[in-house]
């Protein structure tokens, strides 16, 4: 037989993967069926750019500013191009952008502690049934099946160590886990071996289809094409390399976004979402502030304001923010009382985040909190409003679905709160 | 101990049976195995007659018997780890004995790469990727060279001794769970679980906080009278190997349902057992062996709570301690279990074929909990040796063969028998440190993350990456030392290439189709001839056909 097998033959239906991925780990009919929801979201082709600045970014140094009160701080309160709207002086680039954003600025949880709260919140923090419950990104691709990029569904920026991180997944499996980029170098594996040319490399990849193709006839499909899928995905990651090839960004944009490790993990974001990855998180690290928490916000809080105002701009020149839902957030935020070393503490009962994108309402502000920036003044909203809030921005009724694990229904958020209506488009 | 069950025993009332049952450490076989090998050698025609039941009234056929070939890799697979030489599957294709399959089990049962493939195959099932320590394999290895019976197996783990020095790794099965991570507890709740999971079938985890919702036998006591003893234990420090500490029991555990506020209060229990009473003892008078702070030496009680476990979970009269060893060789053997999720084992998720399950986990107690017995009438029977080709058209269930995941072991021993130079690797053979490096990037590769067990045919990325750029693999392709790549070079006749290709990597003789296709490529690539059969053995050990067993 000649060698005319098309890789486009062999392109397995991804959905029918993740839905026999999905029958793997779920041994009882599924609540969910990623399928169906699939289908009826293909066209929306949402994606989630979630940026994690870990350690608690102070809110009254970015969001929500109180200057000229007890325990304002030195910086100043600037206007946006949103009238009314202020936020810190150390967001110049950011607060131009304000007519795309929504603040929430009446954040109030549970943790207060960095190992728990980190996990607490990204899993949305739900009630304790014993189970892990997915980080934000890891159900987002669930929920939302595969999109046709050919690129991992769930990519994570960070510095320092990456590979597949699995944690992320909890109850739905290691499948579902994120595939990580320490300092936004790619996974091990992905070069592809010096004695192997590209034309080789094409060899085999047929003549493995061929195999398969013979070895499927009469059998049920699933395992060839669960395989054939991973495969063309490693294979599409490799040929996309230059992806991750820092020597290829613009100048410019590389001026724009800033020579530091978040800026050039923005940009590296940017191009992973032009490409269609699903869920890109990009972490920074540092943000517990507890000694000099105002030299250190000044650097730390500059850092964020460039590459994330030029992203958020770059989206939207795209076209790309109707369809990416972009939230920058932390743990919880910082007290107001400044300690003893000029610091400030962590403070889970009244801070704030951003979000922009799809779904969401633009140029707005939304909660209040006390003159001095200690309690929550208006409705106090907790993670899990955040997370029904997305889920709906992303056109998934969080409400009304139900995560299958293994049997056991389970709301995909907090069954005590709602979507966030004013938040929402 | 004889409180904890109705002593039914084992069936033969022989004196011996007795005595492995009041003395479990003693290691002696039972010699009522000839009366009860009856009972297990009517095994395989049991599932089969109950088996055809399930197609009659159905009104469906079993599929076709699988051919030599297929069945010769599916046995050498489960039974050994690996895939055939291609000297020994020729051997076996070309035996005149019409009893040639049941020679071959019996043989490759007998083979001391059995005892290691054993020792792997329970090593994921009990450590789920937990890592591995020397002690532990060693332990393994030892048990099953030696056909220890799972009963007296599991009786060494669950409460370990340190000597003698053989069986001391056991301990690792505990010690392993007892490391902390990061900040957090000891997760002796964990370990508990486990225990449920691994060695009765029943996941006790939502029983930790309430009895279970849905499944009534579940209740919060059978997860709390075991956690009264092992979260009494803790990592002996001094000593080197692993060993466990167990501090004295003096009173019973408070818990508390989260639904319902009512103080409530266990002792020592196996789940679904009789609780046992805790004798009081003198303060300072607890311990057996006292205690030596100047050594760290944590003392013996008196009393210990691992060692009444231990007496009265692995017993035959406990029927979930043999229906969970029937359900995971059977799971083993056929890729699914009769009972499935496998730690599910309750009156309301009844067996797929509950007359099976009985029949297995009867012959599982007459054989005095030996393995190999059950697994060679599994092996045996014709529901194990249908074949999976045309598995598409299965209307009921076990109509066709199943696909089988392989072990990061299994993959590995069969990429070298496939690749190597066609010799057969030596068992046992202690493994230079490249070949331990090879070894746990495999698991890296293929194995699943630690305390997921490893269940169905989950290919992932990141083996994907490894199959197409690993050095590891691509040196496999690589002529030398007389190995695939090399023979093949040096065949002319590109037919003659196909065959050779596809019986030592896939196991069979390839079709006019794989012939015609095989010599059509080579013969586009005469330029680079051995480049492209290093494509092509590459091709075959990257298909899905070779990945599994089936």
């Amino acid at each position: 037989m000649p060698l005319n097998c098309q890789s486009d033959q062999h392109r397995v239906s991804r959905r029918r993967w993740l839905g026999t991925a999905a029958a793997g780990t779920a041994a009882a009919l599924p609540l969910f069926d990623p399928a169906l929801h699939a289908a009826a979201l293909q066209r929306s082709a949402k994606q989630v750019l979630f940026i994690w600045l870990d350690g608690g970014i102070s809110q009254l140094e970015s969001w929500d500013p109180k200057p000229n009160t007890e325990f304002g701080g030195p910086f100043r309160a600037i206007p946006t191009s949103v009238p009314g709207i202020h936020v810190s002086e150390l967001l110049p680039q950011t607060a131009q952008q304000m007519q795309h954003l929504a603040i929430v600025r009446s954040l109030c949880t549970e943790d207060n502690a960095h190992s728990s709260g980190v996990d607490r919140i990204q899993r949305g923090d739900p009630k304790n049934r014993g189970v892990v419950y997915p980080y934000f990104g890891s159900a987002v691709t669930k929920l939302l099946g595969p999109n046709d990029s050919g690129l991992p569904p769930y990519v994570w920026i960070k510095p320092l160590s990456g590979g597949f991180m699995h944690k992320d997944a909890g109850f739905l499996g290691p499948q579902y886990g994120s595939l990580a980029f320490g300092d936004g170098k790619p996974p091990q594996n992905l070069l592809q071996h010096p004695d192997v040319s590209d034309q080789q490399q094409q060899e085999r990849m047929e003549i493995r289809a061929f195999a398969d193709q013979r070895y499927a006839r009469g059998r049920p499909p699933a395992s060839t094409d669960a395989n054939g899928f991973v495969f063309s995905m490693g294979l599409e990651l490799m040929q996309r390399r230059q992806l991750f090839d820092e020597s290829t960004f613009s100048p410019g944009d590389v001026q724009r976004y800033g020579t530091h490790d978040l800026g050039r993990h923005m940009l590296l974001a940017r191009r992973m979402l032009e490409a269609g990855v699903q869920v890109v998180k990009v972490n920074s690290y540092g943000w517990d502030t507890h000694g000099d928490n105002f030299n250190g916000s000044y650097s730390l809080v500059r850092r964020f304001d460039q590459p994330f105002a030029a992203l958020i701009s770059d989206l939207a020149v795209a076209g790309l923010l109707d369809q990416v839902l972009v939230i920058a957030m932390s743990e919880f935020g910082r007290t107001p009382r400044v300690n003893g070393h000029l610091g400030r503490d962590h403070w889970p009962e009244a801070w704030s985040l951003c979000m922009a994108g799809a779904g969401v309402r633009r140029g707005i502000a939304v909660g209040s909190t006390s003159d001095n920036g200690t309690w929550v003044a208006s409705e106090p909203y907790d993670i899990g409003h955040m997370f029904h809030t997305w889920f709906s921005a992303l056109g998934i009724n969080s409400r009304e679905t139900a995560w299958d694990n293994q049997g056991q229904p389970l709301p995909l958020a907090h069954e005590d709160c709602r979507p966030v209506s004013e938040l929402l488009l | 101990m004889s409180g904890f069950w109705r002593n039914s025993a084992c069936s033969g009332s022989s004196l011996l049976c007795l005595l492995r049952q009041c003395l479990p450490l003693l290691a002696v076989g039972c010699w009522c195995c000839d009366c009860v090998s009856v009972t297990a050698d009517e095994l395989a025609q049991r599932i089969d007659s109950l088996l055809q039941q399930s197609f009659t009234s159905a009104q469906a056929e079993p599929g076709p018997v699988s051919d030599d070939g297929e069945f010769c890799r599916r046995v050498t697979l489960d039974l050994i780890g690996r895939i055939p030489a291609a000297s020994e599957l020729a051997a076996f294709l070309g035996h005149p004995d019409p009893q040639r399959r049941v020679l071959l089990v019996d043989q490759l049962l007998s083979s001391p790469e059995h005892s290691r493939r054993m020792a792997d195959l329970f090593h994921v099932m009990l450590m789920e990727r937990r890592g591995d320590h020397p002690e532990w394999l060693g332990f393994l290895r030892t048990s099953f060279a030696g056909q220890k019976p799972w009963d007296q197996l599991v009786r060494e783990i669950l409460d370990p001794q340190e000597t003698p020095e053989q069986i001391r790794g056991a301990a690792w099965f505990i010690t392993r769970r007892l490391e902390k991570v990061g900040q957090q507890d000891t997760d002796y709740p964990g370990l508990t679980r486990d225990i449920g999971r691994l060695f009765l079938g029943c996941d006790l985890q939502c029983a930790q906080c309430h009895d279970h919702l849905t499944i009534s036998d579940y209740r919060q006591i059978e997860f709390q009278g075991l956690y009264t003893v092992y979260r009494n234990t803790s990592i002996r420090k001094d000593v080197k190997f692993p060993a466990v500490a167990e501090q004295p029991l003096t009173k019973k555990t408070d818990f508390m349902s989260v639904f319902e506020k009512q103080s409530l209060t266990v002792g020592p229990r196996v789940p679904f057992g009789v609780e046992q009473e805790i004798p009081q003892y003198e303060s300072g008078q607890e311990f057996a062996v006292a205690p030596d702070r100047a050594t760290n030496f944590p003392g013996v009680p008196k009393f210990r709570g691992l060692q009444l476990i231990a007496q009265s979970l692995p017993v035959s009269a406990n029927r979930r301690f043999a229906e969970n060893l029937a359900n995971r060789l059977w799971f083993v053997m056929f890729g699914t279990g009769l009972v499935n999720p496998l730690d599910q084992l309750h009156d309301d998720n009844s067996a797929t074929h509950p007359e099976v399950l009985a029949a297995v986990a009867d012959a599982v107690t007459a054989a005095g909990f030996r393995i190999q017995p059950i697994l060679r009438e599994l092996a045996l029977s014709q529901a194990y040796q249908r074949s999976s080709a045309g598995a598409a058209s299965e209307r009921v269930l076990y109509q066709y063969g199943r696909e089988k995941r392989l072990s990061a072991e299994q993959l590995l021993a069969s990429v070298l028998m496939a690749c190597g130079d066609g010799d057969l690797m030596a068992a046992g053979d202690s493994l230079s440190e490249a070949e331990q490096k090879r070894a746990e990037s495999f698991v890296k590769a293929f194995g699943n993350i630690p305390g997921e067990p490893e269940l169905e045919f989950s290919p992932s990325l990141k083996a994907a990456l490894f199959v197409l750029n690993d050095p590891l693999l691509q040196e496999q392709l690589q002529p030398g030392g007389g190995n695939l790549s090399e023979r093949l070079a040096a065949i002319a006749d590109n037919g003659a290439v196909a065959e050779q290709l596809y019986r030592s990597v896939l196991s069979r003789v390839p079709d006019a189709e794989e012939v015609e296709f095989v010599s059509d490529y080579l013969g586009q690539r005469a330029d680079a001839r051995r480049q492209a059969i290093g494509n092509l053995i590459w091709g075959l050990l990257a298909s899905t056909e070779f990945c599994l067993n089936h």
